[in-house]
This record gives structure tokens, sequence and C-alpha cells, in this order.
């Protein structure tokens, strides 16, 4: 058991971590993508000359918030499901129960992964150039120059998705140790009651 | 082989998988069991990812950032005190009361959550002071909540326009109806067991020595002005469309201005200071649905850039004119925006990509076999499958719903002739039902948590009030009109 917690202690600080910081930067992304709508609204009503770039902006910033933003909810419980059987069941075998479906959560993820990479990012549509989006100031890089390459914006999911990984298999871990009956040494993961989804 | 993913699927999410994995594992699963020698899986995750790529998804966040800001500004207090002043009087007063909020909150939330959970905590425990049983108040606060995503604007319906590929603004004006069939339902049943519990009266208005801040005075003076000249206008082209040339807008609405002045000050003799005050602080939070269906009626935003306009207003309301927001508060409400909405997309994500293995397996052509050997009469059709969505409305939210059953029967019914906005109201609301239902209504688990009460005492509590939903759902479902006439009148549905 304690091999178990030394694995999950650097993994639970690094998810800590880095789950916070992609948190901040949602929130960031979330306030850009209503200031980018709100400039669209002006920029066509007040200045008559709608910019182009707006509209794929703020669905950049929608992308990156959900890679960001998911593994988190994922976290602290926020993917519904119905847990109706894991509340019947008796104690030990609800515990077995969650860990087969994280297992299964697991596989979906890793395949996932595996074709996202070679199949999304990397592809020909990845090293493509966005339609309208570029960098600011000038800026000029790689291939498609001042443009942006359209895998900035595939590399959302893929991002979200290894976050998924790292997220779940720390679930694993944490499953593991509750099973083990050691569960009271653990850390609690603060759930979020008010994660209600569109509901 | 692959039909059996709609079997598996319901397997893993009944076992308790979530509904996101279960959407991706049980196509995923088949596949690499048949072999995947065409690289499907890669599809189905480019799938994924153009399910949230889309413009029109973006309005979730920011109605649910927009309901957010609203909320922690402090409107629930606001809209509150406005329905005591409307409805206080009646026997039955706080329930009355409580079934109003949440029609007006609906129309700033789109959520029966946030609903429950904002007017539940201010509610229920003025209600129990008041005489009532703290079951009753838990279950007319669930009950009522469930309007929220029936009046726009609405996070299911937007999920529904997406994944069917229907008009948001569509979706959002057939709502309309319904949610207030709901509402006056809900307040008829009240009524009756005012007079056979004896609820209590309560006063017309809650607190006495009303008082406003000059600037918030003003915000309403003016919008009061603006929002009476608007209706003024919109009934003026009644009349100018007889006129031989036409007529300047703006001239038109500058006319309509005093006359709003004077209807406005006339009302003002006839009501007392307190009510008056009472209306003028619920006016500025009451703009919002006006903002958001108003610009999309008119054309001036599309549904999208009519939510981020509502979060801009409630950002200006909470922070400059009710002062009632600071920087924490900010960045609290954006956090738990991002995340709901996250999960949320993620979801519909999965959805699309579940859509795309749903037509790959022929299972609509043959569920829709199936269905019609039942029988060919679509009003019996719709009554079976009505009592399909309030079992499923039972044990799953209404966003996952929608998004695994409307792929699968939304062709079947339009095929039969049900028009497809109709079919997504008669969904939407059936399963927006389904949230006050037991044994796994999300909105009886918080207002259980906010009232304190059992959930299996709320269940019980909330049955009579359940049956006046399923009554409306049947009226929506065999009465197209109660949905369809308003998108029809305003040229959203042909």
């Amino acid at each position: 058991m304690s091999v178990l917690f030394w694995v999950l202690w650097p993994l639970e600080r690094f998810n800590t971590a880095i789950l916070a910081v992609g948190r901040a930067l949602a929130m960031s992304a979330l306030a850009i993508m209503v200031c980018l709508i709100l400039g669209q609204v002006f920029f066509r009503y007040v200045l008559n000359d709608a910019p182009n770039w707006t509209e794929e902006g703020a669905r950049f910033g929608m992308l990156w918030m959900t890679g960001l933003m998911a593994p988190l909810a994922y976290r602290m419980g926020g993917f519904v499901s119905i847990d109706m059987l894991e509340r019947a069941l008796p104690k030990f075998l609800s515990a077995l129960l969650t860990l087969t479906l994280l297992c299964i959560a697991l596989w979906v993820l890793v395949v996932f992964w595996d074709r996202g990479l070679n199949n999304h990012v990397d592809t020909m549509s990845g090293k493509g150039c966005s339609s309208s989006l570029r960098w600011p100031f000038g800026f000029e890089f790689g291939k498609c120059g001042a443009k942006f390459q359209n895998r900035f914006q595939y590399a959302s999911l893929f991002v979200g998705v290894n976050l998924l990984i790292l997220v779940n298999v720390e679930l694993i871990l944490r499953q593991i140790i509750k099973i083990g009956s050691q569960g009271h040494r653990l850390t609690k993961l603060s759930a979020d009651e008010n994660l209600a989804g569109a509901s | 082989m692959l039909l059996w993913f709609l079997p598996l699927f319901l397997l893993l999410i009944m076992i308790g998988l979530p509904v996101v994995f279960g959407l991706l594992a049980a196509p995923v699963a088949l596949i690499m069991l048949e072999g995947d020698g065409r690289n499907v899986v890669a599809g189905l995750y480019r799938n994924l990812y153009n399910g949230m790529d889309s413009f029109p998804l973006m309005a979730l966040p920011f109605f649910m950032l927009a309901g957010e800001v609203m909320n922690r500004g402090g409107i629930t207090l606001r809209l509150v005190e406005f329905s005591q002043a409307f409805m206080g009087h009646m026997r039955g007063g706080l329930a009355h009361v409580n079934i109003l909020s949440s029609m007006l909150f609906a129309g700033l939330s789109g959520s029966a959550v946030a609903d429950t959970s904002a007017l539940g905590s201010t509610l229920i425990p003025a209600m129990e002071k008041n005489g009532y049983t703290r079951s009753f108040a838990a279950a007319i606060t669930a009950a009522s909540s469930v309007i929220g995503p029936i009046i726009p604007p609405s996070g299911i319906m937007i999920i529904y326009a997406y994944v069917m590929g229907e008009s948001v603004a569509a979706l959002f004006l057939a709502g309309i109806v319904p949610g207030i069939m709901v509402g006056v339902g809900l307040m008829i049943m009240v009524r009756l067991m005012a007079d056979r519990y004896d609820l209590p009266k309560a006063e017309r208005i809650v607190h006495k020595n009303q008082t406003i801040t000059p600037l918030e005075g003003w915000v309403s003076f003016v919008l009061v002005r603006i929002n009476i000249a608007g209706l003024l206008y919109a009934i003026s082209g009644i009349i100018t469309q007889f006129f031989a040339e036409p007529v300047n807008g703006w001239l038109i609405f500058g006319l309509a201005l005093p006359i709003a002045h004077a209807i406005a000050q006339a009302t003002k003799a006839h009501v007392s200071h307190d009510f008056r005050i009472v209306c003028k602080k619920a006016i500025a939070p009451l703009q919002t649905p006006i903002i958001i269906l108003g610009g999309i009626l008119v054309g001036v935003f599309t549904p999208t850039e009519a939510s981020a306009v509502a979060v801009a207003y409630a950002l200006i309301v909470s922070f400059f004119v009710l002062r009632s927001m600071n920087g924490r508060d900010l960045l609290d409400v954006l956090q738990k925006s991002a995340l709901s909405t996250a999960a949320v997309l993620v979801l519909v994500g999965a959805a699309v990509t579940f859509k795309t293995v749903v037509s790959l397996s022929y299972a609509p052509q043959i569920l829709s076999d199936y269905i019609l050997s039942l029988s060919e009469n679509p009003l019996i059709l719709l009554f079976l499958i009505n009592i399909l969505l309030f079992i499923v409305g039972m044990f799953l939210d209404a966003g996952p719903a929608i998004i695994i059953l409307g792929p699968i029967l939304g062709p079947i019914f339009v095929d039969l002739g049900v028009h497809p906005v109709h079919f997504a109201i008669i969904m939407s609301v059936n399963l927006t039902v389904g949230l006050a239902t037991p044994p796994m209504g999300l909105v009886l688990f918080v207002a259980s948590s906010v009232s304190g009460e059992k959930v299996e005492t709320i269940a019980r509590a909330i049955l009579p009030f359940l049956a006046v939903e399923v009554v409306v759902i049947f009226m929506i479902t065999y009465i197209p009109a109660i949905s369809m006439t308003i998108p029809r009148l305003t040229g959203f549905v042909q």
C-alpha cells in the first residue's frame, strides 16, 4: 500500500498544480471569448466593419477552455453518471465496480490518445493554416507565416485527453487505496455540488 | 455487429460509467472487436473535436455565465420581492410567489438547478416561517424550477438545436408558451390545494420602507420608458403598414417616448411607494431576457451574440448599477461557468461521435421499423414516446438524455410528419420535468440539500405538481399550436 501512496503523492500534486494552471487559462479563455464576441457586435454595428477572425478566435478559446477544464470537472465528479447501482451494492462490491468503471474510462482515453495524435493533430489538416486567425503584431512563425496553424486548435483536445488520463490514473490509485481500507489517509478531492451542467 | 453498440452503451451507463465515456466506449469497443482496418476510431476522435468546435454552441457558456453573474449579483431577492408584490396577497401566496419567481428567473438562467438552489435558499425558509410545511415548500420549489430550461434562454435547447441541426431561436420561441403553461398550471394546483389544506395568505410586500439608490432609480426610469416605447413602436407597425410612404422608425420611437413617459407617470399615481420601488428594483435584472429575445427577434444578434451581450449587461448591472459584485466574485463565476460548460461540451462532442455511429449502424431505421410495427398512428406513438421519455427522465439528466435520444428518435418522428421544432419541445419539456421526478431527479436532490428535508418526503409532496406537468406535456404533444404559434408568427418556422 505504501508503494501506491508513494506513486500517488507526486501524481496528485502534479495534477493539482497543472489543473490549477489550466483553470486559470480556461477562465481567461472564457473572459476573452466574451470580449471577442462583444467586439464582433461592436465592430459590426458601430464601425460597420466586422473583423473575420473574432468568431474563430472565440472558438479557439472555447476549445482550449474545454480541454483544460474538463479534466478538473472529471476529477471533481462533474461527469454525469447513473450511480444507482454503485449506491445499491455493498461497500466492497461498489468499490470494485467503481474501479472497473475507471479502468474502462482509462481504456477509452488511451485509445483516443493513440488515435488522436497521428490522426488529428499531426495530419495534413493539422499542419494546414487557419483561414482567419493570425498572430498579432505582424509576427510570423513556421510554414504558415502570419497565420495560425490548425494544430494549435487541434491540440486542445489532445491536451485534454492527456490531462484526463492523468486524472484517471490518479482516481484509479485512490480507488485501489480505498479498496485496501486506507481511504481515510487520502486527501479529499472537493466535489463541487454546483456542477449542474446545462440542466 | 455495430448494432450492438446501443445495448452495450445502455449497459455501461446503467452500471454507472459516466455518460461521456459510455458514448465513446460502446462504439469504440465494437469497432475494435470487428477490426478497425479503416481507422474509424480516428474518425470518431475527429468527430469528438468537431462536435465541440461550434460557434452556436458558444451560447451555452455565455448563458451560464450571464445567469451566474445575475445570481451572484443578488437579483434573487429582488425577483422574490417583485413576485410577492404581485401575488403575495393570494391564498397560498408564497407558493404562487415561488412559481412566479421561477418563471422570471427562467428568463435569466435557463437552469433548473440554479433556480432551485437560488430561490430555494430564499423562499423555503420564508415559506416555513409563514406556516407551510417544509416538504411542501421544497416540493413547489423543485416543481417550479423545471420551468427554468423551458422558458428561454435554455441550455438544453441550445444542445438540442446543435445536435439536431435546428434553429436555436425557433426552439427558444417555441418554449415560451409551454413554460408559461407549466407555471400557470402549477398556480392552479396551488390554488386548489390552498382551499383543501388551508394554505396561508401572505402580505403583498415583504419589506416596508423600500429604498433604491439614485443610479438604480434612474436606470429603471430610463429602461421602463424605453421598453414601453419599444412596445408602442412594435404596435405602431400594424398601423404604419397601411401608409403609402414608409415612416422613419426613429421618428416613431421618438414620438413614443413621451407617450411612454405619460403612461409610466399615470401608473405611478395608482400604486404605493413600496410597490413602485420593488418593481423598479426588478427592472434591471428583468431586462436580460428582453435583450436576449428582443435582439434575436429583431435580427440584431445571433443567439451566441445575444448571450455575450447578456453577459456584458449582467456585468454592468451587477458591478455598476447594483454594486453587488466584486472582482473575486467575478473570478468565482468565471470558474463555475467554465467548469460546468466544459463537462457539458465534452458530452456534446461525444454525442456527435455517437450520432455518427448511430447513422453508420442503421439503428434509427431498425428502431423506426420496430416503433412503426407497434402502430402507424403518430398520436399513439407520441403517447408511447412520452412515456419512454418520462421514464428516461427519471434516471438521467435532461442534457445527456437529449444528446442520446435526440439523434435516434428525432428522425423517426420527423418522418412521421411531426415538425422537428414541435418534437424538440416535446422532448425538452418531458425530459426537463424528469429533473424533478424520483428516484434520480437532480432538482429533488438540490431541493433536499437546500431545505434539509428528505428526498423521499419531497418526492411524495411533489406528486400533485408532477401530475400538472404531465398534463401540460400531453397538451403540448397533441396541440402543436401551443409551441409552434410564436415561432410561426415570427417567421422562424415555416
